[in-house]
């Protein structure tokens, strides 16, 4: 199968900091893929050269297999890479419609266009469409979304970016900020989205959530990717050790710590 | 791989703070009617026993609403940039700048011999115009320099009330065509008993002595400003600008990356208040029938203090116009109400101030509780 993503061995240096060196990707129709490593190994790096944030000093993106340069992220999410960040970036004092339709609100003209107005029956419409077929509940579709939970504002984003036909969607810690049901929520939409043949890459330092979703796990560290893995077929234990280097857990001599805890440390 | 079926959770918990949560939104947004309401019974029953005079007439409350045209103006301006996250301080200057050249186009105008309407329509359209220049400086400041809205537009006032001084001298623009003050202080519907009836003139044959017996409909100026309130409206609530105004107040960041061209809108609602200050302004001039730097000075306040009667939020994203104009139906009646009642006119300020508090009280305990 062709990959809908393929990033060959990026590279970005800021000074004389190589932050990324010549990691590579494939990202196939309709799969999840876990990017995981400690702090500073170059995932978010490696994501904005992806989304257009960052421009590579090296290698070469092929998106459907057509190498592919983008000006700016603007660029990236016109043809279809999405990104959904921690701050998800809603306006929270609109309602889910209005979020989902920002700055593409639907019209309608009047006097032979002299006048628009917005059409918010059919964004509210349309909104209810993306989020049935994602099938995301949300009480009511005129709340503002600061009256909406963390999961839900997490969804709202998702259905944005759907509706506006991302082909890869890029989620940065969805999960961080949720609470234990919300978090399940969010990762059964991560997965709804891939058998919709959305694949999305989720960075994450949080080995359950990865291993929850994840059909394969990039592992990176100190801005080298260092191991790719197919979820089915590696242990949380294994991930850990590539992240903190193989060697430096045998140099411990102990048995790598409970994840959770490891991928705390890490974050702090 | 796919989630285990326990994974799934059922339908989301239903949120136990969401009906207190609207009662309260309810309580915030109708306590300025029923101060309203209040103070109109307040004003009804002291005038009647301290002065035995009819509060509620046809008089006062066409006085009220003619009171409350200037500060709804720029309380309109304020509204809509307010939504945006900014301020306009130079709001009320902009309104001298207005009169000012309004008032110097008609007296040239006049003093030349010109035809009355050209002379009406240049002066209001002038005066009107010219404000669009610091406006857009403002909107350029803000959105392109980002200086902070309330010191660009703090020094823009200056700017605009130091041209208007030095552009009248410092005297108020007399000398205006006659016919000026008949739009101004003017009706929309005469009625006088017993004989004909008119629009926007005094019937035919009325001469100033009976003037007692004819009863004046609508004040051309409330008429004029109702008519700019709806388009406001309009705009705010039904058209796209409308919409981006909140996201951009509401969440600058997002508003961008959702690829609104937040600059654009910010300068927009810079210019559209100042028009709404011209058009305030130009009214300003054919009520007085003059020009002055200094005819918006105190409406400037009380219009921004109006806006955040009728709710709006200082951080930007909230706001309404019909609140807005609620908040200068309040000033309005306070002004007129302490006139009515004999009581010294400067006591407004001091009412004014104590409603703009209770106001933000209202609304921070609403938001506190909604939380």
């Amino acid at each position: 199968m062709e990959p809908m993503l393929r990033a060959v061995e990026l590279t970005k240096r800021f000074g004389g900091l190589t932050a990324v060196d010549k990691a590579s990707m494939d990202v196939f129709p309709g799969e999840v893929v876990g990017l995981v490593g400690d702090n500073g190994a170059g995932k978010s790096t490696f994501i904005k050269m992806i989304s257009g944030v960052y421009f590579p000093d090296g290698g070469e993106i092929y998106l459907d297999g057509k190498k592919t340069t983008y000006a700016g992220p603007a660029d990236a999410r016109n043809l279809g890479i999405e990104t959904i960040y921690q701050d998800l970036a809603l306006a929270e004092n609109l309602d889910v419609g209005s979020n989902i339709f920002l700055g593409r609100e639907m019209k309608t003209k009047y006097l032979g266009g002299l006048i628009h107005t917005l059409n918010r029956r059919k964004m509210q419409d349309e909104s209810a469409n993306v989020l049935s077929r994602l099938e995301i509940h949300i009480p009511s579709l005129t709340q503002q979304i600061r009256n909406l939970s963390g999961g839900q504002r997490q969804t709202v984003a998702i259905a944005r970016s759907i509706y506006w036909n991302a082909k890869l969607m890029i989620m940065d810690e969805p999960t961080a900020a949720l609470g234990v049901s919300e978090q399940r929520k969010v990762l059964t939409l991560v997965r709804t989205l891939a058998s919709q043949n959305v694949p999305v890459i989720i960075i994450s330092h949080n080995m359950q959530d990865v291993f929850a979703v994840a059909d394969r796990i990039v592992v990176m560290r100190r801005g080298k990717k260092v191991g790719e893995r197919v979820a089915a077929q590696t242990t949380p234990d294994e991930i850990v050790s590539l992240m903190v280097g193989a060697e430096a857990v045998h140099e411990m001599g102990v048995i790598p710590k409970p994840l959770s805890s490891a991928a705390k440390e890490a974050e702090a | 791989m796919t989630i285990e079926q326990d994974v799934q959770t059922p339908s989301e918990p239903v949120l136990p703070k969401k009906s207190r949560a609207s009662n309260l939104n309810m309580v915030r947004k109708v306590w300025p009617w029923a101060f309203l309401i209040l103070m109109v019974v307040v004003f009804t029953i002291s005038s009647k026993v301290m002065n035995n005079v009819d509060f509620i007439s046809v008089r006062s409350v066409q006085g009220i609403l003619t009171y409350a045209t200037q500060i709804l103006l720029i309380g309109l301006a304020e509204t809509l940039i307010i939504i945006a996250g900014g301020i306009d301080l130079s709001a009320g200057y902009m309104l001298g700048l207005a009169a000012v050249t309004g008032a110097q186009i008609m007296k040239t105008l006049f003093a030349a011999g010109a035809n009355p309407i050209v002379t009406i329509a240049a002066g209001m359209l002038g005066g009107t115009l010219v404000c669009i220049i610091p406006g857009f400086i403002n909107g350029w400041l803000v959105a392109k320099i980002k200086v902070p809205a309330f010191i660009a537009t703090l020094g823009m006032g200056y700017v605009i009330y130091g041209a208007a001084l030095v552009r009248s001298k410092g005297y108020p623009v007399a000398e205006q065509p006659p016919y000026l003050g008949a739009i101004g202080n003017g009706f929309v519907f005469y009625y006088w008993p017993g004989h004909a009836s008119s629009f926007f003139k005094m019937p035919p044959g009325a001469i100033q002595s009976d003037l007692a017996t004819i009863t004046a409909l609508v004040p051309n100026v409330v008429l004029i400003t109702l008519l700019v309130a709806i388009v406001v409206w309009f705009v705010l609530s039904k058209t796209q600008f409308g919409q981006h105004l909140y996201a951009v107040g509401g969440n600058y960041q997002a508003a961008l990356r959702a690829g609104i061209p937040v600059d654009k809108v910010i300068i927009k609602v810079f210019v559209t208040g100042a028009i709404l200050c011209g058009i305030a302004g130009s009214l300003w001039s054919t009520r007085f029938t003059s020009g002055d730097a200094n005819a918006g000075v105190t409406s400037l306040l009380m219009g921004i203090a109006a806006v955040f009667i009728g709710g709006a939020s200082m951080f930007g994203g909230e706001g309404r116009v019909i609140g807005t104009v609620i908040g200068a139906l309040i000033i309005g009646t306070i002004q007129y109400g302490l006139v009515v009642l004999g009581i010294s006119p400067f006591w407004q300020y001091f009412a004014v101030g104590v409603v703009v508090i209770v106001a933000v009280i209202m609304d921070q305990f609403g938001r506190t509780l909604e939380r």
